[in-house]
């Protein structure tokens, strides 16, 4: 029941992103998402005795949810990104789109969901997660909002890593957190030389 | 059969009762000087006594309309879920119905509004429509979805079902659904990111708009009905989305019923206090996002189960 | 010891990159050539040799790949020295690029030789992140745009890779557990796998992505944009180094799904590359610069190396990713002349040449040129001839033989249009348009000669022979 009442958490807060027009508001969001998944992550590592998804767990809300808005942050104030962010796609074809989207990816997870014991709904809720996130990359023209909605992909694939396979080995879990923390140094880096050059 | 009659009373008499206390919570976390939560009934009594002067280009609705936007939703009155276990309640009344009474409610105040041919009544009465057509389709969708999850099409019926067995394995769409109903209730009584109750400013105004031309009784009858409004929705979202303390006795239980009522308000009344009222033509976000949370939970419940 | 040795070069460029004397990068090339010891090595060791544990395998086709992606970053890191005489870097910016292509060959040696899904994942992630900022050596606006569009794209592209990767593990884990991440006991299991379809999905998610990453379908003209505004090594790596990666990854997970279900393997790879190679036919024949020109030709070779695998034709597919491996780097670094500080023009590119090193570049450019069209010696011939071979094979077994042969016809004309159009180029180059002086230096010319032989070697009959027996074992 908790189990189920974070998923639909998870899922409400990325589609509430999908609709907010200010950068500020969208870290939020982003923060509550990932705070989200790192508490799915702790009761799930708990149900199954899982250390390793424990550490993960509180990894994720760690980093995810308090480390990267709070960087996010403080890199738009140091770079001055615009923060009025109009989605491209507008309001009432977002309004069909989402919908559409997540029939269009329940019912293709639907199969999945007779082969995967316990969590097996989540497999659909992550794979909506993902397409949606993709809609926040498409439907934001700045580099600010793109860079979140790649960050909630992510979200999307740690929630199928932990809820369909019942974590992956501790090895790749390492290799995806390092890969994020190297993302966030590229993109300083992009962000840097833009502002060194003007 | 009791417990049915005493809860539509003290629904009614408390009604002008949330509204001064939402706005009372509000200039308290404000640093302001409350207003009294007792203003509610004080407004009624002043304006029952007030003289009733009618426009002379108002037809005959004008004297009609605001009987006709307050008798619907006393008949919604009736048909709420109960607050007590084991108490008389009306259980064949489905979404279509409350909605569809609300909406005829809502039609005589639109009516209402444009009768006087004031500039202010009909542009008040252009936003009301375009807020109301896109509150309709989310209303009917969310209650019909918690209908689902609860096993019976009948509102009543909904309520006592999910206090008897509380759906824990829909707790996904049961969620969304409390989201999406929760933006409706903002939506549907102009409260802040919608309508502000507060100002005369005629771009923001919706609601103060269509009765800025009557006065005196037809005044306090519209009053009467836009806090009656409040509370059904209020009572919907506490039998609904928190079907918990009907089993106590039952004056306990109508006590905890007040109790949810007054949470609810508090809740509103913080989120009044933290957000700024939307662009009018930004409201449709906001009901979009109500939409798609509605759509949301049906299919989730349908699709997934979850 | 031999992981160490196999990475060695890239941590020596890695130091180097660090030391301020301008002259130290002219030790990298002699350094780089080291990294064909271990591989020799390889080559003589029995397969499969576990290089680490059950993480980091050697088996016949990684081995080749390993050996190809070498040759080529020995190939870029000589053309490499002479990058600040055609284009204008700083040498802050020049030691920077040394330090990221470093990391970028760490992750793809990683890549190619992991025997696990998670750890092929992360190599390949790292050295996407580490092309974006290849990708801003070039200080311009549009290296900037671009560099941002690599690093949005190539990070949706990486995370399909790993949500499908994360969805066959769970397919594969209620024989498997833990171990469902590796490629040789996946492979060993396939008939097994509990849930087909959840495999399938997988497989079609991370396959999406790995195509997206090359610049298959939806995203033909983003790779191009983004080799046109960076420096030419940088696409020289990519169509070299890291599509060997991306295209063994493809390998493995094919090889997979060809256990699972054939026939829709079969379908989507063919209707996907299809309608590829279709589109790219048509953008190559409006293509009006070089660097759009080779890495649009290089789509539709990845494409063909796709179609030719599932086909069965696996002599076929690897003949072709070697010989174009080899070819288009060669090309992409020779832009770097051609293209003589930046003007874009075809016409007279390939006049203006003098004296011995001269005389040489433009020899080879021509038959580099002819060779990527497949004109009969070059290997490339030998492998579309048996990848059509192959693809007939298959369509006998099954009831599609007029479909088939429909599908190499239209392939066919849609390759003689990317002829047609790579010949008036030739026509162009060489024919039309101003003489400039050009000048071409001695490292660029080592390279070139270098993967030359390499094309020699790959029509050896040991060579030939090695390829064959991978597709057996």
């Amino acid at each position: 029941m908790g189990v189920d009442f974070l998923i639909g958490l998870f899922l409400a807060t990325l589609i509430t992103a999908l609709f907010t027009s200010r950068l500020y508001r969208l870290i939020m969001w982003y923060s509550l998402n990932s705070l989200m998944l790192g508490i799915l992550a702790l009761l799930i590592g708990q149900e199954l005795g899982d250390t390793a998804m424990l550490i993960t767990g509180v990894a994720t809300i760690l980093i995810k949810a308090i480390g990267i808005p709070y960087l996010l942050k403080y890199l738009s104030q140091k770079f001055h990104f615009v923060r009025q962010i109009q989605p491209e796609v507008k309001v009432h074809y977002a309004i069909i789109l989402i919908p559409a989207i997540l029939v269009f990816t329940f019912y293709l997870a639907e199969p999945i969901t007779h082969m995967i014991h316990g969590n097996a709904n989540y497999v659909a809720v992550s794979i909506s997660s993902l397409f949606l996130s993709l809609l926040l990359m498409m439907e934001h023209k700045n580099v600010a909002p793109k860079i979140i909605g790649f960050l909630s992909m992510e979200n999307a694939l740690f929630l199928l890593g932990i809820t369909a396979t019942d974590g992956m080995p501790m090895l790749v879990e390492l290799g995806i957190f390092f890969d994020l923390l190297m993302a966030i140094v590229v993109i300083n880096l992009l962000f840097h030389k833009e502002e060194v050059k003007s | 059969m009791i417990a049915y009659l005493l809860t539509i009373v003290l629904l009614l008499l408390i009604a002008p009762l949330l509204p001064s206390f939402i706005k009372a919570l509000k200039m308290r976390l404000l640093f302001k000087k409350p207003a009294s939560i007792w203003q509610g009934y004080r407004n009624f009594a002043k304006l029952m006594h007030k003289e009733t002067i009618v426009s002379e280009e108002a037809s005959a609705i004008t004297r009609v309309a605001p009987f006709l936007v307050l008798s619907p939703l006393l008949v919604i009155l009736f048909f709420l879920p109960p607050v007590v276990h084991g108490a008389y309640y009306v259980s064949f009344v489905d979404a279509f119905t409350i909605t569809g009474l609300i909406a005829l409610s809502t039609f005589f105040l639109m009516l209402l509004g444009l009768d006087s041919a004031s500039a202010f009544g009909g542009m008040g009465s252009s936003r009301e429509a375009f807020i109301a057509a896109l509150v309709e389709p989310a209303m009917v969708l969310t209650i019909f979805s918690v209908s689902m999850m609860a096993g019976d099409l009948g509102v009543g019926q909904a309520g006592v079902n999910l206090a008897a067995h509380f759906p824990k394995e829909h707790m996904a769409s049961f969620l969304f659904a409390a989201i999406s109903f929760f933006i409706l209730l903002i939506a549907e009584n102009g409260r802040i990111p919608v309508d502000n109750p507060e100002t005369h400013l005629e771009l923001t105004m919706v609601h103060e708009a269509m009765i800025l031309d009557i006065t005196g009784i037809y005044l306090a009858i519209i009053e009467t009905a836009s806090s009656v409004k409040f509370v059904i929705f209020a009572s919907l979202f506490a039998s609904l989305f928190l079907p918990f303390g009907l089993d106590y006795s039952a004056p306990v239980a109508i006590g905890v019923f007040m109790l949810k009522l007054f949470a609810i308000a508090a809740a509103v009344a913080l989120i009044e206090v933290n957000t700024a009222k939307l662009r009018l033509f930004k409201v449709p976000n906001l009901l979009g996002i109500a939409i798609v949370f509605a759509f949301l939970s049906l299919i989730t419940f349908y699709v997934l189960g979850a | 010891m031999m992981p160490t040795l196999l990475v060695l070069p890239a941590l020596i460029m890695f130091a180097v990159s660090f030391v301020k004397n301008d002259k130290a990068k002219f030790w990298l090339p002699a350094s780089s050539f080291l990294i064909l010891l271990p591989i020799v090595k390889l080559f003589l060791l029995p397969k499969p040799y576990a290089l680490i544990g059950n993480y980091l395998v050697a088996d016949r086709l990684d081995t080749y790949v390993l050996l190809v992606s070498s040759i080529v970053g020995i190939g870029v890191t000589l053309a490499l020295l002479t990058l600040d005489k055609h284009v204008k870097v700083s040498q802050k910016a020049y030691r920077r690029f040394y330090r990221f292509f470093a990391i970028f060959w760490i992750g793809l040696t990683l890549s190619i030789l992991s025997n696990h899904m998670g750890l092929y994942w992360i190599g390949l992630e790292l050295a996407t992140l580490s092309t974006v900022y290849m990708i801003k050596t070039n200080h311009t606006p549009a290296a900037h745009k671009e560099a941002w569009n690599y690093m949005i794209v190539g990070a949706i592209a990486i995370s399909l890779v790993l949500f499908g990767i994360i969805l066959m593990y769970a397919s594969a884990k209620p024989i498997l557990g833990e171990e469902a991440m590796r490629f040789d006991l996946l492979l060993a299991h396939a008939d097994k796998i509990p849930s087909p379809f959840l495999f399938e999905m997988g497989f079609a998610i991370a396959t999406l992505g790995m195509f997206v990453k090359m610049g298959f379908f939806p995203m033909n003209l983003w790779l191009a944009n983004i080799e046109r505004a960076s420096f030419y090594p940088v696409a020289a790596l990519f169509s070299g180094i890291l599509e060997s990666a991306v295209i063994i990854g493809f390998f493995r997970f094919s090889q997979i799904a060809e256990k699972v279900n054939y026939a829709h393997l079969f379908g989507f790879v063919f209707v996907y590359t299809l309608l590829t190679i279709f589109i790219v036919s048509f953008l190559i024949f409006r293509a009006k610069d070089f660097m759009r020109l080779f890495s649009l030709s290089g789509v539709e070779h990845m494409a063909l190396i796709a179609l030719f695998w599932v086909s069965g034709g696996t002599f076929a597919a690897l003949l072709h990713f070697g010989a174009h491996a080899f070819l288009k780097p060669a090309l992409f670094l020779s832009t770097g002349v051609l293209e003589s500080n930046g003007k874009y023009r075809i016409a007279g590119a390939l006049r203006g040449y003098h004296g011995k090193k001269g005389q040489l570049f433009w020899v080879l450019v021509s038959l580099f040129l002819l060779a990527i069209i497949s004109l009969p010696p070059s290997p490339m011939f030998f492998s579309e001839l048996y990848g059509f071979g192959a693809m007939i094979d298959t369509a006998k077994q099954s009831h599609h033989m007029l479909a088939m042969i429909g599908a190499v016809l239209l392939l066919l004309i849609l390759l003689s249009v990317i002829f047609y159009r790579f010949v008036a180029v030739y026509q162009s180059m060489k024919y039309e348009g101003k003489t400039e002086e050009k000048k071409v230096y001695g490292s660029e010319l080592a390279a070139l000669m270098l993967f030359a032989l390499c094309l020699i070697a790959l029509l050896l009959p040991v060579s030939i022979d090695y390829l064959h027996t991978i597709g057996q074992g």
